[in-house]
């Protein structure tokens, strides 16, 4: 069942690569021309701990842009997904720019990682709308203890889970529960044209497979894994692209949700793997 | 940024332990003044069920036994902060524990010392009325194999992070905090809302000096009861903040669960099932895709 979905979602992801590469969300020109993809959060929170030589593992990496940014930082990357056109691209990218001496790029679902990826990081990085694609964050938490060095760090921004809970028909005076925060592995499917980089784009495979997870359930499992919890952030914002009618982006590029300033949308989370 | 992610730990925490009750002067009068009138009337009320308790049913819910019931052993010394009228505290008792309560209400230490003479507890079990952030003067250096929190706990308060102080200054080293509380993202709902409704109405970022203040409508364990002319302040607090303040008081995080079930009815409408309360689905049986529950267990580290 588990890879029926996630055939699914790989033909999903691996068809949005191309128009991905051209969209104004991920700005590759930019990048190209030396702009760094991270957000303030990442630089400002995990940054410190990124210096030259620095091993670093991304997560569902999708094609790239994060991964290299970290690379330019310094750091020696690897970086993980589960879509070859994914994985591609960001050898391409990694080529034209320079730097594939510091940056590896291995296509696998996060599950299976283990079969054919060695080695131990000093960081486990991974960001923005990930983990809606696993429906089983006790393995997923396995994997990240695993490829940790004692005394490494776990990062990760992500959108907050009350971020997927509102009906899509809120409104500021009335901001009403509409999706389940807990899904017990059973995920919810989606039929749509466009993605959230692409929303005016007319896929073929539309279909894909989604699963919220709760805070203590991304938490727990990695505690019980021997990670130590560092912090917990809440952040009212995202900083881009949840095509949710009731979020609205202001002018500091963060989107909120319309009338309730205060409601959290993102958070970040720092462990530290026991030495 | 920073002003936005409660909960980082940052300098000025040791400081921050001290200095003035920060909880203000009515505040204070006023949640004291509920908590007495809350005490008289959840003696008998159904929410308690007082009388079981007297013929030795324990008044803990399953998960607590589930989660901190293997920490507690005969001898265990625990600490029950904000414990009302020690019902749940006495029920450690009964299972071997050495207990303090802690409470600030005058009238629920006097009910609890009086139950604990009629279950027969006295030996084990002290009750101490005080003001958690006044916990010290009392408590003095005495250190604890457990501090237990439970259900309702801190929205009454203001400041995590003294509380949380408080929390890893009674644990001895290697010692077990454990909280069931009600979750901060329940908090958030509007309390008032139809059958079934689920909205946003209350504030999930915490705001010490913004407190919610709303006149009393009887009792989470008496709806009917009289409380006229009662007042509660309460404060909101997120996870962040939560796992933030125990963090920074030093201690380490073991386990974090989330549940759909609520100790209290947080609306008229729940579902009452076995002392649990459920949002219904409206076919007669239990939602279970909202959080209403989290606990937390932490260690405080022994070097």
């Amino acid at each position: 069942m588990l890879d029926d979905y996630l055939k699914a979602n790989l033909a999903s992801w691996d068809e949005a690569v191309g128009a991905h590469l051209d969209s104004q969300l991920y700005a590759v020109a930019g990048f190209k021309a030396g702009k760094t993809s991270l957000h303030q959060i990442e630089i400002d929170e995990l940054g410190p701990l990124v210096g030259e030589g620095t091993t670093l593992l991304h997560l569902q990496c999708h094609f790239g842009l994060d991964t290299l940014s970290w690379a330019r930082q310094g750091a020696t990357v690897t970086g993980v997904d589960f879509s070859g056109e994914g994985i591609a691209a960001a050898r391409s990218l990694a080529e034209e720019l320079g730097l594939t001496q510091r940056a590896t790029f291995v296509q696998s679902d996060v599950y299976h990682l283990r079969k054919v990826l060695d080695g131990r990081f000093d960081v486990v990085f991974t960001s923005w709308g990930v983990l809606l694609w696993l429906g089983d964050l006790a393995r997923w938490a396995q994997v990240v203890a695993h490829f940790l060095k004692p005394g490494g760090v776990f990062y990760i921004a992500e959108f907050h889970p009350y971020a997927f809970l509102l009906a899509d028909d809120s409104t500021p005076d009335s901001l009403r529960i509409g999706y389940p925060y807990f899904m017990y592995g059973a995920p919810q499917r989606f039929d749509e044209p466009g993605d959230y980089a692409e929303p005016d784009a007319r896929f073929e495979h539309t279909v894909t497979y989604e699963w919220s997870h709760g805070l203590a359930e991304i938490v727990d499992p990695l505690l019980r894994n021997g990670l130590r919890l560092d912090f917990l952030h809440e952040f009212p914002y995202t900083l881009e692209g949840l095509p949710f009618p009731f979020l609205e982006m202001g002018a500091d590029g963060h989107q909120r949700v319309k009338g309730r300033p205060d409601f959290p949308l993102s958070f970040s989370l720092k462990m530290t793997k026991e030495g | 940024m920073s002003d936005e992610s409660a909960g980082a730990a940052g300098p000025g925490r040791a400081e921050a332990a001290a200095g003035p009750d920060p909880i203000p002067a009515e505040a204070r009068a006023a949640n004291l003044k509920l908590w007495n009138a809350w005490s008289r009337i959840h003696e008998h009320a159904p929410g308690y069920n007082t009388a079981g308790f007297l013929n030795g049913e324990t008044s803990l819910k399953p998960v607590e036994l589930e989660e901190l019931g293997p920490f507690v052993h005969e001898g265990t010394t625990l600490l029950h902060l904000q414990c009302h009228f020690g019902l749940d505290t006495l029920s450690w008792a009964r299972l071997g524990a050495d207990v303090v309560g802690l409470d600030l209400s005058d009238e629920a230490v006097s009910l609890a010392r009086r139950l604990a003479g009629e279950a027969g507890l006295s030996a084990r079990a002290e009750f101490v009325c005080s003001d958690l952030y006044d916990a010290d003067a009392h408590l003095g250096d005495r250190l604890f194999d457990v501090v237990f929190v439970n259900w309702g706990a801190i929205e009454w308060l203001p400041d995590l992070e003294r509380w949380a102080a408080i929390v890893a200054r009674h644990l001895r080293p290697g010692g077990t905090f454990y909280m069931a509380e009600i979750h901060p993202f329940a908090q958030t709902l509007d309390d008032a809302a139809a059958e079934g409704e689920l909205r946003v109405r209350y504030r999930y970022f915490p705001a010490p000096d913004e407190p919610d203040i709303d006149a009393v409508d009887g009792s989470y364990a008496d709806r009917d009861a009289d409380t006229t002319g009662l007042v509660a302040y309460c404060w909101s607090h997120s996870f962040a903040e939560i796992l933030g303040a125990l963090t920074g008081a030093g201690l380490r995080l073991e386990q974090f669960h989330e549940f759909p079930f609520a100790p209290a009815p947080l609306w008229e409408w729940t579902l009452e099932e076995d002392h649990l309360f459920w949002l219904p689905d409206g076919t007669g049986g239990r939602r279970k895709d909202q959080p209403l529950t989290f606990t937390l267990r932490a260690i405080k580290p022994a070097t």
